[in-house]
């Protein structure tokens, strides 16, 4: 068991060092299909406002402490509700 | 390859949930009778890794960025239906709190990115498992089927946006080589990463790989 702790210890860490580099460094995203969109004159139509869009919170935009924070903490959220999803689909194992 | 909203034509979203869901039940299914309990840590924790991973963008071609899907890893680690439930657990949190990715393309992001991003690189690699024994050739594998993954899921997302005559204004073959072609250069940087996270696993971790799999019984699942 220690060993499944480690390595999960070294992921949680892993994860941070992505989320510090993503912000700090990696954060301009122009993908494909942006790139696509934007040559054919496609354009989006969100059917609602996500309350971090892109990532920030609005009125904090370029703040990388804040977006460091948001990374770390929606990554434990991640975290969180797959091990809650997880666990379900574990319980209803032992039920069948 | 995160489609937003309005990209796509409704029935195309709706024929892409319907598929979708095809997959959701049986991973669902599958997950709730094979789950083991050092699998639930595993798949949290990977989970999360790829999502902080999907954060970094590093840049490709012709201006554009591109970033790790992590498909192909959940899958060889823990079996294609787990790595379609993580995937879906991203997808959805992307989409509902951060706007990447829409909520009427969510079927049609979580068939490219959740199932043939997962299942393909776990059929590839369990075919290179068969056909060969040595570390190269599995090596060779994940690496192959991270590579076709990531341009089969971006020929889809091409696929659907060509189809959707009502909302993209042009047709398949403009669609699908402009997605393919870059996911091919992205694609060889996911298959890169993908070997190596798997070349440590098998020198760290071995035990880790060799977890029961929650994929159909032909592809040797539990």
């Amino acid at each position: 068991m220690t060993g499944v702790k480690h390595m999960l210890l070294l992921c949680i860490f892993l994860s941070f060092i992505f989320v510090v580099v993503g912000v700090i460094w990696f954060y301009n995203s122009m993908e494909t299909l942006d790139q696509v969109a934007e040559h054919f004159g496609a354009t989006a139509s969100p059917l609602w406002n996500p309350p971090i869009p892109e990532y920030e919170i609005p009125g904090f935009q370029g703040n990388q402490v804040m977006n460091i924070g948001v990374g770390i903490l929606f990554t434990l959220i991640v975290f969180a509700s797959t091990s809650a999803v997880a666990k379900c689909l574990r319980l209803l194992k032992h039920r069948v | 390859m995160h489609i937003p909203d309005g990209f796509l034509d409704l029935s195309i979203c709706a024929v892409m949930y319907g598929l979708t869901a095809i997959f959701w039940v049986f991973s669902f299914r599958k997950a709730s009778k094979a789950l083991s309990d050092k699998q639930v840590p595993l798949m949290a924790t990977l989970t999360a890794m790829f999502f902080a991973a999907q954060m970094m963008n590093y840049p490709v071609i012709g201006g554009t960025t591109a970033h790790l899907l992590g498909g192909p890893i959940l899958a060889i680690t823990l079996g294609p239906y787990a790595g379609l439930i993580s995937m879906t657990i991203i997808l959805l949190i992307q989409a509902l709190l951060f706007g990447d990715g829409g909520i009427t393309t969510f079927g049609a992001n979580v068939w490219n990115m959740g199932v043939v991003g997962v299942f393909v690189p776990y059929l590839v690699f369990q075919l290179a498992l068969r056909t060969t024994k040595n570390q190269g050739g599995l090596l060779f594998g994940a690496f192959a089927g991270a590579l076709i993954g990531d341009v089969l899921a971006a020929v889809f997302a091409g696929l659907e946006l060509g189809f959707s005559t009502l909302s993209f204004p042009y047709r398949v073959p403009i669609a699908v080589t402009a997605m393919a072609t870059h996911h091919l250069v992205i694609g060889v940087g996911e298959g890169a990463v993908t070997a190596i996270v798997l070349s440590a696993l098998q020198k760290t971790r071995p035990d880790l790989l060799q977890l029961p799999k929650l994929a159909p019984g032909w592809l040797g699942g539990t």
